[in-house]
């Protein structure tokens, strides 16, 4: 039987949330394909804590409906859905330097031709140009709207406030978006130039699928002979603008005073921006008058590169007339974003469409990596249904189409100098990092201003002046993707150090662990680092492993006239969260003792479902039966409005129990690690706290129990000298007795989590949650519990710019053919502190993925930007080339004479506070500079343009 | 003319008409199999593959670019006839124990790869040292872009190793 999709089982918690738009309220809602982690769920880990197995591995094993382009409009009948179904195509425009002057389909023959042909100026207003929420970061977000108001204005006076989130008032996606200029239609409008290639021209409806295979079949690599363009009128002499705002970070401590001094964090937002120019001069004054210091200049360069997720991105949509009700199918990074989006795009005053409703079937994503994160598919296919007469519509991007419009992550330009004392001791990092942005704006701002705090590395940097920014072009739209900025800048900063001591004759080991920063250290902006790092002793293990401590017998035994072998090394800290994440969860107690697990975390494939379903085990009892991710509406239930003006603890705005700064950010996967486990695991308790002991307590006839007595062993409550308890007869006893079943925690973080005192059915706790509220076992809506006592942390930290860590050190060892210039990878070693491993297998699965993806983009993966690249439409899998079995190390355990890719992961102390890390990224980011690095041990080359393809290493070594 | 072949052991027969129509388009659309999945469409990354068995004969095809118009007289299984109800197949209980998978859209081609390669392994046992050349030829080309390939070699390695120590077992 192929399993279906069936409505969403209401629970008890409302699924809706509210839009208030120019054309009035519009009710949003996620559902999710629950009954795929509920179809085996009882048994997929019995074990509590422990997963044997992926909560949604046996879905993907056999082959069900589970991703957005398994579905058609007849397989969502149990929803409503029609079964008539059209197909979308759209064409995409070959020219930035030409107007686009309307679409000729006269060569189509009848049976390939389109229902209907929608130009750019048939789009209703609102769906021109509709703005995407991109809110991620609030350095960055406060920078927007601080060049929104201008640079005298206070906030108060600003024409946009800073964004609500809250029940009744949702984040408007006009505030962050669109500086003035940046607007860039969906679809181009006749007579306009197109502002990057594949841009949308037209959007064609085909009635059939027949029609619309033999129209993209006939059109596919043919697009010129059906679009009309003018005279060549040169490139756009309003480019390369800007998507601000840009970062600039610059430092200037002594080495006598390393946490004082002049940084972005030390200064007030009016005496930073004053200062900072004024200070970089001195930086470089600095380095320029002091003797003896070792400069080294340097410029790297890296490729766009295509997240290759594979499922090409595909959509259902289908408005629902009666109801009033747009219907949307999908497989997203961001359902909350997008659901907004599409929200917004039909709630303009003047849309054709009347949209009350928004409902989105969340799919699991067939891979992301950030490409999905905020992707302008979402609206693409809204649009649709505007000219759908009530029809279904299917887009479905085949992998060219892919290549040719999904987000890509930046290519980017850097240069700058490292700048070292004799002693071996950083004194200073500067460096310029330009990312191209591509066409449309997505995340680009954000990116820059992270890749510029990864500029200064792993190191305690006294001295800097780094600035970033992305600016736009004619090429794909760039995205968030993996590393967010820090592939780009690691890449720069650790292929420095490893010339400098190549140069000077150091050990490159050595050299860096006499600057690596460690807890109560600060970051390049001055930021206090209140993790525990252990990079020193990160490096000791990396440095005792034979494959580096050996590496001169290995080189010797893989050398010949033909082969040469080398050892690179290479460390990140890449940050992960924001500079404050908002997150949610509820923790359910069914009413046959299972519970469920519910969170506004999506699992793009990382493993974030299986993760959270078992982080409740050793406080519950169990497992969680089944896990609910993409909870889009969770945070609309809790009581609180987010205010991205709250402040920080003298601010008497923490007080009101209402407030929070930020209700839930991205669905990024390193926020599982630390960020949502938290809010699961707090919410646990709370539901511990708040029905579990109060039923024990009536049960076992023990009024004044308190947590301390009570402990879980095999499923079962137990507590001296009482008969120990089953989930199902405490679910028995919540449910018959009318205790609440569930509880909703939210959270936020920015270096501490707000933490504060809740009143529940056993007594007051202090959890480290700003939100909580209850569910009622009779289904009704939930109770907000207000919070009292709010510890919250301290004002400077708005401007730490990142406060969480994953440090991870690489060694790779490689073979060069002197004659083909090709590159193998012979051995990795990574070094990881990643905190609590809450699920080993999901961390080094997504280890060994981050390593495999920095060989692709290090040597593999190479796309030309403008027309010579994806945007011309020929581009696939064939001229793509993505690591295969052959590419990467097969072996997990070290061993001479079989290629290894070993994982050591730090074990976990008492500093680590019980708390994972989010990781991918981690790995991946420092095996790019690695292999630079082992390239430059094997053949003496420096090679600093990425990929390193088997052409420019001949190029190195011959020319 | 039709063009006859069976589907997960179905009979299907369709029109001469449709003979250019990729396998993978009849298996979604007049199916609605859609375990097999599609991701280039031109014949690289295999997530595609489905068991085609003519004769005696079982090959790993991929179903992106192979037109019905070859499969006359085949028999063909998808990924959604692997496990026998609920008892999943040993390489779809392996690839889940031992989490080789991710997002899992690479995970169907990798079932039929390994499952063909399980069952010619099965037919004609190989030496231990051939197994690692022989699973390179299996799944060797397949992609998959989140997990690094490590755990959907050990998972495949160490089935295999149990077939071929129950035949060589048996044979003794
Ligand atoms: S989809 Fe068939 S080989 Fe890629
Ligand atoms: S698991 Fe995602 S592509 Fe293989």
């Amino acid at each position: 039987m192929i399993p279906q999709a069936t409505p969403n089982p209401q629970h008890g918690l409302s699924r809706r949330r509210f839009l208030q738009t120019a054309a009035g309220v519009i009710t949003l809602s996620v559902t999710g394909l629950r009954e795929i982690p509920r179809a085996h769920a009882q048994r997929w880990s019995p074990t509590p804590g422990v997963a044997t197995q992926r909560i949604d591995g046996r879905t993907k094993v056999t082959g069900g409906k589970i991703f957005a382009r398994d579905f058609n409009a007849r397989n969502l009948a149990v929803h409503g859905w029609p079964d008539t179904q059209w197909y979308a195509m759209y064409l995409r425009a070959l020219t930035t330097t030409r107007a686009f002057e309307g679409v000729d389909l006269t060569l189509l023959p009848a049976d390939a031709e389109p229902l209907k042909v929608i130009l750019g100026s048939d789009l209703a207003a609102g769906q021109q140009n509709p703005p995407l929420s991109l809110n991620r970061d609030n350095i960055v977000d406060e920078a927007i709207m601080r060049s929104r108001r201008g640079p005298g204005q206070a906030p108060s006076q600003a024409p946009s406030q800073a964004p609500n989130q809250g029940p009744g008032k949702q984040a408007d996606p006009t505030d962050l978006d669109h500086p003035a200029g940046m607007e860039f239609d969906l679809i181009v409008r006749p007579g306009n130039r197109p502002d990057f290639l594949g841009q949308a021209t037209a959007l064609l409806l085909f009635d059939t699928r027949a029609a619309w295979r033999k129209a993209r079949a006939l059109m596919q690599f043919e697009d010129a002979k059906y679009q009309n363009y003018g005279p060549d009128i040169g490139p756009n002499p309003d480019d390369p603008k800007i998507f601000e705002p840009q970062t600039h970070y610059v430092r200037y401590t002594d080495s006598s005073d390393p946490g004082g001094g002049f940084s972005y964090y030390g200064s007030n937002d009016a005496d930073y921006r004053k200062e900072s120019a004024e200070q970089a001069i001195r930086v470089a004054n600095y380095l320029n008058t002091t003797p003896d210091l070792i400069k080294h200049d340097f410029a790297c360069d890296m490729r766009a590169m295509d997240p290759m997720f594979m499922e090409p991105e595909s959509g259902l949509i289908w408005y629902d007339k009666t109801l009033s009700k747009l219907n949307v199918l999908l497989g997203t990074q961001s359902p909350d974003g997008d659901v907004a989006d599409i929200g917004s795009m039909y709630g303009e005053q003047g849309s054709r469409l009347k949209v009350e409703h928004v409902d989105l079937i969340s799919c699991f994503p067939g891979g992301g990596f950030g490409g999905r994160d905020r992707s302008p598919f979402s609206l693409m296919l809204a649009l649709c249904a505007d000219f759908a007469d009530g029809n279904a519509v299917k887009l479905e991007y085949d992998r060219f189409e892919q290549f040719r419009v999904g987000l890509k992550r930046h290519a980017c330009e850097t240069h700058g100098s490292l700048v070292v004392a004799p002693d071996q001791t950083i004194e200073a990092i500067t460096m310029v990092l330009s990312f191209d942005g591509g066409g449309r704006k997505n995340l680009s701002p954000y990116v820059a201003s992270l890749g510029a705090l990864c500029a200064g590395g792993a190191y305690r940097v006294p001295k800097s002046d780094i600035f970033a920014n992305a600016k736009h072009s004619e090429n794909v739209s760039g995205g968030s993707q993996r590393g967010f900025g820090g592939p780009q800048a690691f890449f720069a900063t650790e292929t420095a150090i490893d010339e400098i001591a190549a140069q000077q004759g150091w050990d490159p080991l050595t050299f860096r662990a006499r600057n690596v920063v460690s807890k109560g250290d600060t970051t390049v902006v001055g930021g206090p680092i209140s993790q525990e790092l252990r990079l020193t002793e990160m490096l000791e293990i990396a440095g005792n492993h034979p494959l580096w401590s050996e590496r001169a017998k290995l080189k010797a035994q893989h050398e010949s006239d033909r082969v040469a072998y080398g050892t690179g090394l290479a460390m990140s800290l890449q940050a992960y969260g924001t500079s404050g994440d908002g997150v949610v969860a509820a923790v359910m107690l069914n009413k046959d003792g299972t519970y469920e697990v519910q969170s506004d975390a999506i699992d793009m494939g990382n493993g974030s479902a299986t993760t959270l379903g078992v982080v409740i085990g050793d406080i519950l009892g169990a497992n969680a039966s089944t896990v609910e991710m993409g909870g889009y509406t969770l945070f609309g239930q809790i009581g609180l409005t987010a205010n991205r003006s709250i402040g920080c603890v003298p601010d008497a705005t923490w007080d009101d129990p209402k407030l929070t700064k930020k209700g839930v950010g991205s669905s990024s996967a390193c926020l599982t690690g630390l960020h949502q486990v938290h809010a699961v695991q707090q919410t646990a308790h709370a539901l511990f706290a708040n029905t579990i002991l109060p039923a024990a307590r009536a049960l076992w006839g023990e009024p004044d129990l308190v947590v301390q007595d009570t402990s879980w062993s095999n499923g079962l409550l137990m507590t001296e000298g009482k008969e120990s308890l089953s989930l199902p007869v405490i679910a028995e006893f919540v449910y018959g007795q009318g205790l609440d079943k569930g509880v909703l925690g939210h959270g936020y973080c920015q270096e501490i989590w707000v933490n504060a005192m809740f009143n529940t059915q056993s007594g007051s706790y202090r959890f480290e949650l700003d939100g909580l509220a209850t569910f009622p076992s009779d289904g009704g809506a939930a109770k907000a519990v207000p919070r009292y006592a709010t510890q919250a942390m301290d004002c400077s930290s708005g401007r730490a710019s990142r406060y969480a860590w994953a440090p991870c050190v690489n060694v790779i060892g490689l073979t060069v053919d002197r004659i083909t210039g090709e590159v193998q990878i012979e051995d990795v070693l990574s070094v990881l502190n990643a905190g609590r491993i809450h699920v080993e297998q999901l961390v080094s699965g997504q280890s060994q993925g981050g390593v495999a993806m920095a060989i692709g983009y290090s040597l593999l993966e190479d796309m030309p930007p403008g027309i010579a690249g994806p945007a011309d439409g020929r581009w696939n899998l064939n001229r793509y080339h993505v690591p295969r079995f052959h590419d990467v190390p097969l072996s997990s355990k070290y061993q001479p004479g079989t290629r290894s890719q070993e994982l050591v992961i730090m074990n976990e102390t008492p500093g680590d506070k019980k708390q994972g890390r989010g990781i991918a990224e981690a790995v991946m980011c420092s095996v790019a500079p690695a292999i630079s690095n082992a390239l430059r041990d094997a053949v003496g080359v420096r090679y600093l343009s990425l990929p390193i393809t088997p052409a420019k290493i001949l190029k190195g070594l011959y020319q | 003319m039709t063009i006859s072949f069976t589907v997960n052991g179905a009979s299907q027969r369709v029109a001469d008409d449709m003979a250019a129509e990729p396998l993978l388009d009849y298996l979604h659309e007049a199916l609605d199999l859609t375990g097999t999945k599609l991701c280039c469409g031109i014949g690289v990354c295999r997530a595609c593959t489905v068991a085609v068995t003519k004769g005696a004969t079982t090959t790993a095809m991929i179903s992106c670019s192979t037109p019905l118009s070859v499969l006359d007289g085949t028999d063909i299984r998808t990924v959604e006839h692997v496990a026998q109800g609920e008892q999943l197949s040993a390489i779809q209980t392996a690839f889940l124990e031992n989490f080789s998978f991710q997002c899992g859209y690479c995970t169907p081609g990798f079932v039929m790869g390994a499952t063909v390669l399980l069952e010619q392994i099965a037919a004609s046992p190989i030496e231990e040292a051939q197994l690692d050349r022989a699973i390179a030829d299996a799944i060797g080309e397949h992609i998959c872009r989140c997990t690094g390939y490590v755990r959907y070699f050990e998972a495949v390695k160490a089935t295999a190793l149990k077939v071929i120590a129950d035949k060589t077992g048996a044979r003794q």
